[in-house]
C-alpha cells in the first residue's frame, strides 16, 4: 500500500531505484544515474569524454616533465591523494559506508613496504605487499566492523585509527613515535626511483591501474549490486545482492588502493612516523571524495586536485612575509571547512556530478529546444539518492 | 493545528474564495518530483459544515490534506484556512511514548502563548470521557479505537474552528469507528466544528457530511450534496459498491511512513 | 587501597565530563536523528574561553557562566549550518558538523593559538582513605549530577522537553501538531552545545585542551552514548562513568599510554554486538 504520505518524504523513492538498479531489467539510457555515467560509458556524453581523457593522459605524461622541479612533490602528493580517495569515494558513493579511517589502511601500507624493505627484503616486493597487507586487514576487521552502518560506522573507522596510531607509536619494531627510518628508495628490474619526477610517474602509473580496476569493478555486475547497496540494503538483499561480501569487498579494494599509495609514499620519503597519518588526514580524504562527487572517479580526481593545490596556494599564502606563524594551519582549516559545508549544502552530489547534470541538461534543453529537465541523468531522483551523505546510508 | 497565519494569503473576500469559508482551497495543484498528486483543486468548507473527500487509494486526499494544513507548499494555487484548522492524522500518528495527558498537552502547542489554561485538558475529557480513565496511559499501548480517540481529543486542544480528519476508520472496527462518528456528528451539530473527512469509505462519509467531493487521481470528479452523490449511479458505482467495512489490512503500515 | 580510591574517583570525574558530552550528544541526536561531529568542540570552546575570562580578571562562576554560555551560541551556530536547510539528510549533516569543526579549528588557532591550555579550578585537596583527591573532582561530579539531574526533569517534566522528545519519536505527527521540527532542532543543538560547554569549563582544569582536542573528547562522548543507542541519557550516565573509570584504572595499574585505546576498542565492541542485535531490515525501517 503506497500512502501518499510517504511520497512527500525522500525514502519513498529509493527502494524502488535500487530494484531498478539491482534487477537491472530496464535500464533506459536517459535514466542512467550521475554516477553511472561518470564510470561508465554513457553514449551520449562518449566523445567530449574520450578527447578529455586523452587530453588528461597527455597533460599528465607531460607535468612531470613540464613543472619546475619544486612543484612536482605537490604533484607527487596529488596523486597519492587521488589513489586513496578513488577507493574512498567508491566505498562512500557505492557501498554506502562512511570511513573516516582510510588513513589507517594508507598508514599500513607505508609501514608494510617500510618494514619489509629495511629488513632487507627487495623494495618492489615491499611496494606489492603494501596494498596487500591493507586489503587483508581491512578485510579481517571489516567482518565485524561493517554490520556497522552510516554514523557508527564513521566513529568506528575513527576510533580503529586511533587505536592503530596509539598502538604503532608505542612498538619497538615500528620505532614508536621515532618512525621508521633510511627506507630504500624502490629499485624495480634494476631501475632506482631516487628522483621525485620518477616517483611522480610511478604514482601516475598505479593511479591509472586504481582508475581502471575501479572502472571494471563498478561496471562489471558486481558494481550493480553495489548500485543498490547505497540506496537500500534491504532492497539489495531481497533482488539476491550478496551485500555483506560485497561490502567486504569494496572495503578491502579501498584500502587496498590507500595501502599502494602508503607503499609509494614511504620510498618517496624514506621516512615515516605515526604523525605523519593523523586522524585529520583521513578527514582530508573524505573532504576530497564529498568535494568531487562521491562515486565518481573523476570526482576523487577533481576533489583531490583541488583541495591539494588549494592548501598548497593557502600554504604559500599563510608562509609569506609578515604573517603570522599559525596563518597556514588557520586557512587551510578554514577553507576546510568552508569548502565542506558548502558543498555538502548547496552541491550536494559534488563538484563533478553537478557539472556533469549541469552540462547534460544545457544539451538536451539545446536539444529539444526547451526546457524539458526530466530527462538528464542526473535528475532529481539520482541526486536525492547521492545526497553527500544519503549516498553513505539509509539514515541511522 | 497550523495557526491561522495563512489566510493572509488570501484576504477575505477573495474571488474564488468565499468571505465565509474556512477552508478554501483555490486552484491547488501538488507535486512530489515530477509526480502530479493533486491537479488544480478547488473546495470550500463553510463555518459549522462538515464536508466529506473521497476517493479511493492514492487519489491525493492525503497531499491535499497536508496542504490545507501547511505541511507542503501547493506548487500553484492558493490555501486560505480561517482560524485554525487541527488535523487528525492518518494512522493516528500518537507519541507512542508519552502518556495520553501529554498527547493532549502537546496538541494545544500553537495556543502555548496562551498560558497554562489552553493547557486544560479537562475540556477534552468532558466531550471525550472515554479518555479520562487512559489519561495516564502511554499511547503506544492504546489499542487503535483508543489511539484514534486520543489523535481527536488532540486535535480538539488546540481549539480549532475546523477539524481535519484523515481517515477516520482506517484499521478501525466498526462498532468503534460508529462510536467515533458519532461524537464527530456530536462536535459538528452542538459545538458548530466543521469537520473535512477524509475517507475511503465512501457510504460513511456522505452518511455524516452534508456535501462531498470525490477525488480521483488528483482531481475532482464529483462534488455536491451528499444525497445527490449517494444517488447518482456513477459514484455509487465507483464508490460505493464495494464493501461498506474497510479492509482490515491497514494497520500496520502507520507510524513509519510519517 | 588509596590508591584505587584515587583512580576511582578521577575516573568517576572524568567519566562525568565523558558522560556530558554524551547528554549532548544524545539530546541533539533524539531530536535531530544527526550525529554531531562538533559536539567536542563545545567542549574546547567553552574550556579555552573561560581560561581567557578568567585570566581578563572575571571571577570564577561568572567566567565559567559565560564560556558555557558561549558553547551554546556555537552549538546554535552548528545547528543552523547541520539542520537549518530542509532535505538535509542526517548523515549529510553529520559531515556538515565535521565541516564546522574544522571552521571552529580556524577561529580558535586565531584567538588562543595552538598550545594547549589550562586554568586552575577549585583549589585544595582531600584526604579519603588514604587517597589525595582533588577537589576539583568533587566539583565535577556534582556539577555534572546537577546537570543531569536538571536535564531529566527538562525532558520529563516541561512541555518543551517532551515537545522535543516528539519531534524525535514522530516528526510527522509533531509537525500536524503545529510544532516547528527545524526549531526544535535549533533547541536541541543549543542545548547540546551547553552540555558540552559545561564538560568543558569543568575538564580543563584536570586536563589542558587544545583546539584539537576535540577529536577524542568527541570518540569518548560518542563511545559512551552508543551505550544507551544516542538515544536514552541513562545509558549514556553509565557508558560515560564505566569509560572514565576504566581509563583511570588502565593508566594507574598498567599503562598510561594505553587509556584511550581500552576506551575505543570498549566503544566498537559495545557497537559491534548492539549491531548484532539489529538487521539492517529493522533499521531501515525504524527510519
Amino acid at each position: 500500500m503506497n500512502k501518499p504520505t510517504t511520497q512527500t518524504r525522500s525514502q519513498g523513492g529509493p527502494p524502488t531505484r535500487a530494484r531498478r538498479a539491482a534487477g537491472k531489467r530496464s535500464p533506459a539510457p536517459a535514466r542512467t544515474p550521475a554516477r553511472l555515467a561518470a564510470f561508465g560509458p554513457a553514449a551520449r556524453l562518449r566523445r567530449p569524454r574520450v578527447l578529455a581523457v586523452v587530453a588528461l593522459c597527455a597533460a599528465a605524461l607531460a607535468l612531470p616533465q613540464v613543472l619546475p622541479a619544486s612543484d612536482v612533490p605537490v604533484l607527487v602528493t596529488l596523486l597519492l591523494s587521488a589513489i586513496v580517495v578513488t577507493g574512498l569515494s567508491m566505498l562512500m558513493g557505492y557501498a554506502g559506508q562512511i570511513s573516516l579511517g582510510h588513513a589507517a589502511f594508507y598508514l599500513i601500507g607505508a609501514y608494510t613496504a617500510a618494514l619489509l624493505a629495511t629488513h632487507g627484503r627487495p623494495t618492489w616486493l615491499g611496494l606489492a605487499a603494501a596494498p596487500l597487507a591493507a586489503a587483508v586487514v581491512a578485510a579481517v576487521i571489516g567482518v565485524p566492523l561493517l554490520r556497522l552502518r552510516g554514523h557508527q560506522l564513521a566513529f568506528a573507522t575513527l576510533a580503529m585509527q586511533l587505536i592503530l596510531l596509539n598502538v604503532v607509536g608505542q612498538q619497538e619494531w615500528t620505532g614508536g613515535d621515532i618512525g621508521l627510518q633510511g627506507v630504500p628508495r624502490l629499485t624495480v628490474a634494476g631501475y632506482e626511483f631516487s628522483s621525485a619526477t620518477s616517483y611522480a610517474y610511478l604514482t601516475l602509473a598505479a593511479l591509472a591501474l586504481v582508475v581502471i580496476v575501479t572502472r571494471n569493478v563498478v561496471a562489471s555486475r558486481p558494481g550493480r549490486g553495489l548500485r543498490a547497496l547505497a540506496t537500500s540494503e534491504v532492497a539489495a538483499e531481497s533482488a539476491g545482492v550478496p551485500v555483506v561480501a560485497y561490502k567486504l569487498a569494496v572495503f578491502s579494494l579501498s584500502a587496498g588502493f590507500a595501502g599502494l599509495a602508503g607503499g609509494i609514499y614511504a620510498f618517496y620519503t624514506g621516512y615515516l612516523a605515526p604523525g605523519s597519518f593523523p586522524v585529520l588526514l583521513s578527514f582530508e580524504f573524505v573532504v576530497m571524495a564529498v568535494i568531487g562527487g562521491l562515486g565518481t572517479v573523476w570526482g576523487a580526481l577533481a576533489g583531490a586536485a583541488v583541495i591539494t593545490l588549494l592548501l598548497q596556494e593557502l600554504n604559500e599564502l599563510g608562509t609569506a612575509e609578515g604573517m603570522p606563524g599559525s596563518a597556514p594551519a588557520v586557512l587551510s582549516y578554514a577553507v576546510y571547512g568552508l569548502l565542506l559545508v558548502l558543498v555538502v549544502l548547496y552541491l550536494p552530489r559534488g563538484l563533478v556530478p553537478s557539472a556533469t547534470a549541469w552540462w547534460e541538461r544545457r544539451r538536451a534543453r539545446r536539444r529539444s529546444g526547451g526546457p524539458h529537465d526530466d530527462s538528464p541523468a542526473a535528475g532529481a531522483g539520482a541526486g536525492r539518492g547521492a545526497d553527500a551523505g544519503a549516498a553513505a546510508g539509509k539514515g541511522t | 493545528m497550523t495557526s491561522s497565519t495563512r489566510d493572509s494569503a488570501a484576504p477575505p473576500g477573495a474571488p474564488g474564495a468565499p468571505a465565509a469559508a474556512v477552508v478554501a482551497v483555490d486552484d491547488v495543484v501538488v507535486r512530489h518530483g515530477t509526480a502530479t498528486a493533486v491537479d488544480r483543486v478547488t473546495l470550500t468548507v463553510a463555518p459549522g459544515e462538515a464536508v466529506a473527500l473521497v476517493g479511493p487509494n492514492g487519489a491525493g486526499k492525503t497531499s491535499l490534506v497536508n496542504t490545507i494544513m501547511g505541511l507542503i507548499r501547493p506548487a500553484a494555487g492558493r490555501v486560505a484556512v480561517r482560524g485554525r484548522a487541527a488535523l487528525v492524522p492518518e494512522g493516528r500518528q500518537m507519541f507512542p511514548d508519552l502518556d495520553v495527558e501529554d498527547n493532549l498537552r502537546l496538541g494545544a502547542w500553537p495556543l502555548r502563548s496562551r498560558g497554562a489554561a489552553a493547557r486544560d485538558t479537562s475540556r477534552v475529557y468532558e466531550v471525550l470521557p472515554d479518555l479520562a480513565g487512559i489519561r495516564r496511559r502511554k499511547a503506544g499501548t492504546l489499542s487503535g479505537g483508543e489511539q484514534q480517540m486520543v489523535a481527536f481529543g488532540r486535535a480538539l486542544m488546540a481549539d480549532p474552528d475546523v477539524l481535519v480528519i484523515d481517515e477516520l476508520s482506517l484499521g478501525l472496527a466498526p462498532l468503534i469507528t460508529a462510536a467515533l462518528a458519532d461524537h464527530l456528528r456530536e462536535l459538528n451539530a452542538v459545538r458548530g466544528l466543521a469537520l473535512l473527512l477524509i475517507e475511503q469509505n465512501a457510504r460513511l462519509a456522505l452518511e455524516l457530511c452534508t456535501r462531498a467531493y470525490v477525488l480521483e487521481s488528483g482531481r475532482v470528479r464529483a462534488e455536491g450534496p451528499s444525497a445527490r452523490l449517494a444517488e447518482s449511479a456513477e459514484v455509487a458505482a465507483a464508490y460505493l459498491g464495494g464493501p461498506a467495512e474497510p479492509p482490515p489490512a491497514a494497520g500496520g503500515a502507520e507510524g513509519d511512513g510519517a | 587501597m588509596s590508591e584505587f580510591v584515587q583512580y576511582l574517583v578521577s575516573g568517576l570525574a572524568v567519566g562525568c565530563s565523558f558522560a556530558l558530552l554524551a547528554s549532548g550528544l544524545v539530546t541533539i541526536h533524539r531530536v535531530t536523528r544527526v550525529v554531531n561531529f562538533a559536539q567536542g568542540m563545545f567542549a574546547v570552546v567553552a574550556g579555552l574561553t573561560a581560561g581567557s575570562l578568567l585570566s581578563a580578571g572575571l571571577p570564577h562562576g561568572l567566567a565559567e557562566a559565560v564560556a558555557v554560555l558561549t558553547a551554546g551560541a556555537a552549538g546554535l551556530l552548528v545547528g543552523v549550518a547541520a539542520v537549518g536547510r530542509r532535505g538535509t539528510s542526517p548523515q549529510s549533516a553529520l559531515i556538515v558538523t565535521l565541516g564546522i569543526g574544522f571552521l571552529a579549528y580556524a577561529v580558535e588557532i586565531v584567538i588562543w593559538g595552538e598550545d594547549p591550555r589550562s586554568f586552575p579550578g577549585l583549589g585544595g585537596a582531600v584526604e579519603i582513605a588514604g587517597a589525595h583527591l582533588q577537589k576539583q573532582y568533587f566539583l565535577v561530579i556534582g556539577a555534572a549530577a546537577l546537570a543531569f539531574a536538571a536535564l531529566g526533569l527538562f525532558f520529563t517534566r516541561t512541555l518543551l522537553g517532551k515537545a522535543l522528545g516528539a519531534c524525535a519519536s514522530n516528526p510527522y505527527a509533531a509537525r500536524a501538531v503545529g510544532i516547528d521540527v527545524t526549531r526544535m532542532g535549533l533547541v536541541a543543538f543549543t542545548l547540546g552545545g551547553v552540555l558540552g560547554g559545561v564538560a568543558g569549563v569543568l575538564v580543563t582544569p584536570l586536563q589542558s585542551l587544545s583546539y584539537n582536542s576535540d577529536v577524542l573528547l568527541i570518540t569518548n562522548g560518542f563511545a559512551a552514548a552508543i551505550l544507551g543507542g544516542l538515544t536514552r541519557l541513562g545509558p549514556a550516565l553509565a557508558g560515560g562513568l564505566a569509560l572514565g573509570v576504566a581509563e583511570s584504572m588502565v593508566a594507574g595499574y598498567y599503562e598510561a599510554s594505553y587509556q584511550s585505546v581500552v576506551a575505543l576498542a570498549l566503544m566498537l565492541a559495545v557497537m559491534v554486538w548492539r549491531a548484532s542485535q539489529h538487521t539492517a531490515l529493522q533499521e531501515e525501517a525504524s527510519l
